[in-house]
């Protein structure tokens, strides 16, 4: 039998609370501080503006394309390479020289007499679908993370709802730390990636909940503590197991998925580290200390 | 069951294999043939195959580069007939009899644009307050009320009275006549004022109908562009989505559904002398005249008369000049509009008559020519290139726009961003497929291949769901599925994690197989439930990526519980059930 984790394995994972505490806030006030200082680098989805990709019929130097932007007055756009040297990504702001009916037209007075392209791809969003996307986006998380508690008061008991709570907030406040603090740019789907790691790490979580819920029944004798450790213990190897192969396919569609799917499986890639170390130290740890101490409780 | 619903799904993810190719669709209105077509099209652009089907033929091509190439070719060519941008593919009768197709594929992966357009809620206000300024007038004079002043800002309407008119009988009065608005007094000692403005639900009625009629006149003018499938719906209480499959280029889209472009007809005055006399002056020398730009910059005057103007063209289509062989539009006009131009042009024959090209604040002459006789409903208007007049036709033909909307959102992907967004797609779902596939066939040996079979069947069952309800699979619905075959082995795992349990604690093969089903599968459901709850939450946020992504989600969560616990519980039992087994494959 291939096994990563041994069948007898009993980490002391509790013992290590104090460790993990200090690594999760760690990590938390890194990101808020990221939050405050830096904010995060939306994209045009949630801040309005353009994003355009062009491909040229041969290569270009950027800086020659900045120049004849900056000749005809777009002097605030963002330009980087992509892929090849004949791709290029630029970024516009919505208060440009020209407007959303007129860009195709500034792009070819601009650049097609003398770097000939093809346009791979054109968005633009306007500040008021910015704003609603934004809005939308932020209720979708909180309603998910209601639904959830409620669901899991509902299965478990309200503390254990509690408990996976903190830990969903802790992976998500770290997830878009890092974003913040790399500025990795925040689009509509880096928040999927977002929302699905909430989904994901509930998962985790919840395995070790349900293993934690049906071992109070079964061990009478042990401590609390003891309880929680052996739990975990038990799901140990599946919850390493299924992050693996969550991580294979994530490595995949970030490597060969294009640039289209590049952060939305990067942000699902960091959330699930910290979702995987977070429903073994965090989920539990949390539950310590709200003191879900069901040694007194038959009902669950 | 679980072979039923594998057959199905299989039969109805089938027709996503077959490839599809670009193609044209060219109606046979028995006004062109074949060799015609094929003469306009074929000289450089070999296409791969032409089909006939009810009425209609049908070009593939190897490449959306050639299918535009070949659309190009036939709009440019004139050809009197109708042809639309559209993808084939090459399905066998039985699976269309049984409405089986392939899935729906989003613009990310096919290429085109998309539009969210909203109406000028300004726009309305103020011309719902030039409609009630007017009938408030109206009123006060059939009704003999004497006002002091009136006046108009931007957001109400100001009328302010003497002390002792009998204002409770002039609010009433106007009440009956014009109903939903909002009436406010204003008393202080020297006079008497109204406040009179339209009521939020006056307004937002006002928006849902044009935003209606809007519809509808979108939808003519789409039609228009020749695209296969084009999507229009409404979206909230003031915005319109329009999707435009397949086509390249946004500009001329652009132009055609924020356009509220029209003509008008007005007889010019004076001579060139005057114009330019006026334009060095600034204005207008000759009385009850306007000065206007031709198309060359040159001045001219025209009356301030409309002869004819947006609303009475009723029907234009474009051609080309027979005599000059230029572009022309050719126009007709509504019975009022005929007579109006009948008399105008037989009492001026031999005076000069413009056309005036009208685009939002814009005003242009495209054309002066002089009237040789007189005649009123169908005449020919030239002065613009080819595209214009092309655009032009369609316009009038459409009609106007009951209030201008305006772009807030558009996303335009080249059909060739398309084609390698679909590769990538593909090759990371196979390449992760590959990896958890292997990795789960080391670790669980014959149980592994087990779940790998199911994690197969769940992604033909996904396929199959999204084919039968025709949803749009997009690059973020990929995503949602490579990241469903990573998570549907979790139950998977699970079950296999509780039988090694069980048999180290010295249970038989048999019993441990029963009990690791059951054991795992309130975990199994628990977790997957409250994955769902993130993925409905997902789908609330309801733009076009992320619902991509929140469907495949939602499906393929359902379909692994099915595939990874009844699935593989089958398929162990078949093996495993009536051996006394001494030992798993695990």
């Amino acid at each position: 039998m291939f096994k990563l984790i041994s069948s007898s394995s009993n980490y002391n994972f509790l013992g290590q609370k104090k460790i993990a505490i200090a690594i999760s806030a760690f990590l938390v006030i890194i990101s808020l501080t990221s939050f405050i200082t830096k904010g995060l680098n939306w994209g045009i989805d949630f801040s309005s503006g353009y994003i355009i990709q062009l491909k040229f019929d041969k290569e270009v130097n950027i800086s020659e394309i900045r120049t004849a932007f900056e000749d005809n007055g777009v002097t605030d756009s963002v330009m980087q390479s992509f892929g090849s040297n004949n791709e290029i990504i630029i970024k516009l702001k919505e208060e440009s020289n020209f407007n959303k009916d007129s860009v195709n037209i500034f792009l070819l007075d601009t650049l097609s007499e003398t770097h000939p392209f093809k346009i791979l791809k054109l968005e633009f969003v306007g500040a008021q679908i910015g704003d609603e996307l934004r809005e939308k986006g932020e209720w979708a998380m909180l309603v998910a993370l209601l639904s959830i508690l409620v669901y899991i008061g509902f299965r478990f008991e309200l503390l254990f709802g509690v408990g996976a709570i903190i830990a969903l907030i802790h992976d998500v406040v770290i997830t878009l730390g890092f974003f913040s603090l790399l500025q990795i740019e925040f689009n509509l789907s880096v928040l999927s990636a977002i929302l699905a790691v909430i989904g994901y790490s509930l998962n985790d979580t919840i395995v070790v909940y349900d293993r934690i819920r049906e071992n109070i029944n079964i061990i009478k004798t042990n401590s609390y503590v003891d309880i929680l450790n052996i739990s975990i213990n038990q799901t140990l190897s599946r919850t390493l197991i299924t992050s693996l192969t969550t991580m294979f396919v994530l490595l995949s569609l970030f490597i060969l998925g294009g640039s289209a799917v590049e952060y939305f499986a990067l942000a699902m890639m960091i959330g699930i580290l910290i979702g995987t170390y977070s429903s073994i130290f965090v989920a539990s740890t949390s539950l310590y200390f709200l003191g879900a101490n069901a040694e007194q409780r038959n009902d669950l | 069951m679980v072979i039923l619903v594998l057959m199905v799904s299989v039969i109805y993810s089938l027709p996503n294999l077959y490839t599809s190719y670009p193609a044209l669709e060219v109606n046979d209105n028995n006004k062109v043939d074949l060799v015609q077509l094929i003469n306009i099209i074929d000289p450089t652009i070999n296409p791969k195959d032409v089909i006939k089907e009810d009425n209609k033929f049908i070009f593939k091509f190897s490449s959306s580069k050639n299918q535009l190439d070949a659309f190009n070719k036939l709009s440019m060519s004139n050809t009197k007939t109708n042809y639309t941008l559209t993808s084939h593919t090459n399905l066998p009768a039985w699976l269309k009899s049984i409405d089986a197709y392939p899935m729906f594929l989003g613009l990310d992966l096919k290429g085109g644009v998309h539009f969210l357009l909203q109406v000028d809620r300004d726009n309305i206000k103020t011309n719902l307050l030039r409609e009630i300024s007017d009938d408030v007038k109206d009123i006060l004079i059939e009704n003999k009320f004497r006002y002091d002043s009136f006046y108009k800002t931007k957001e109400k309407v100001i009328v302010s009275f003497d002390i002792d008119k009998p204002i409770s009988e002039i609010i009433k009065k106007i009440n009956e006549v014009i109903p939903d608005i909002l009436i406010s007094k204003i008393d202080n000692d020297a006079d008497i004022k109204l406040e009179i403005f339209p009521s939020e639900d006056l307004i937002s009625r006002d928006i849902d109908s044009s935003l209606a009629k809007n519809l509808t006149i979108l939808r003519s003018r789409v039609d228009e562009l020749g695209v296969a499938q084009p999507i229009l719906q409404k979206q909230g209480k003031d915005r319109i989505i329009v999707q435009l499959p397949g086509l390249q280029d946004s500009t001329r889209a652009k132009g055609i559904l924020g356009s509220t472009a029209t003509l008008e007809f007005r007889l010019t005055k004076g001579t060139p002398e005057d114009w330019y006399a006026s334009k060095i002056s600034g204005t207008p020398v000759i009385n009850s005249s306007v000065l206007y730009d031709q198309r060359d910059t040159s001045p001219i005057l025209l009356s301030r008369k409309v002869i004819v103007g947006g609303a009475d063209i009723k029907g234009a289509n474009s051609g080309f000049d027979s005599s000059t062989n230029t572009p022309a539009v050719f126009v007709n006009l509504s019975d009022y509009g005929a007579s109006r131009m009948l008399e105008t042009t037989s009492k001026n024959i031999g005076s000069r008559m413009a056309v005036i090209f009208v685009e939002k604040n814009k005003k242009e002459v495209i054309n002066v020519a002089t009237i040789r006789e007189a005649f009123s409903k169908s005449f020919q208007i030239t002065g613009l290139d080819i595209n214009e007049a092309t655009d032009l036709a369609i316009l009038l033909r459409s009609g106007a726009l009951s209030a201008p909307m305006e772009i807030v959102e558009e996303r335009t992907v080249g059909p060739s961003l398309g084609e390698s967004n679909i590769l990538a797609g593909k090759n990371s779902m196979y390449f992760g497929l590959f990896l958890v596939g292997l990795f789960m066939l080391i670790y669980y040996r014959l149980f592994g291949f087990i779940a790998n079979i199911a994690l197969i069947a769940n992604i033909i069952i996904i396929a199959a769901i999204l084919s039968i309800f025709q949803a749009t699979l997009t690059l973020s619905g990929i995503a949602g599925i490579v990241l469903t075959v990573g998570m549907a082995v979790d139950a998977n795992v699970l079950i296999f994690e509780r039988i090694r349990e069980e048999i180290r604690n010295g249970i038989s093969p048999n019993a441990s197989i029963y009990a690791g089903y059951q054991k795992a599968f309130s975990t199994i459901s628990d977790a997957n439930i409250t994955t769902l709850i993130a993925a409905i939450a997902l789908l609330t946020i309801g733009t076009g990526a992320v619902k991509g992504f929140a469907i495949t989600l939602v499906v393929g969560i359902l379909s692994s519980m099915f595939t990874s616990i009844v699935g593989t519980r089958a398929l162990v039992s078949i093996i495993y059930e009536r051996k006394n087994n001494k030992g798993l494959s695990i």
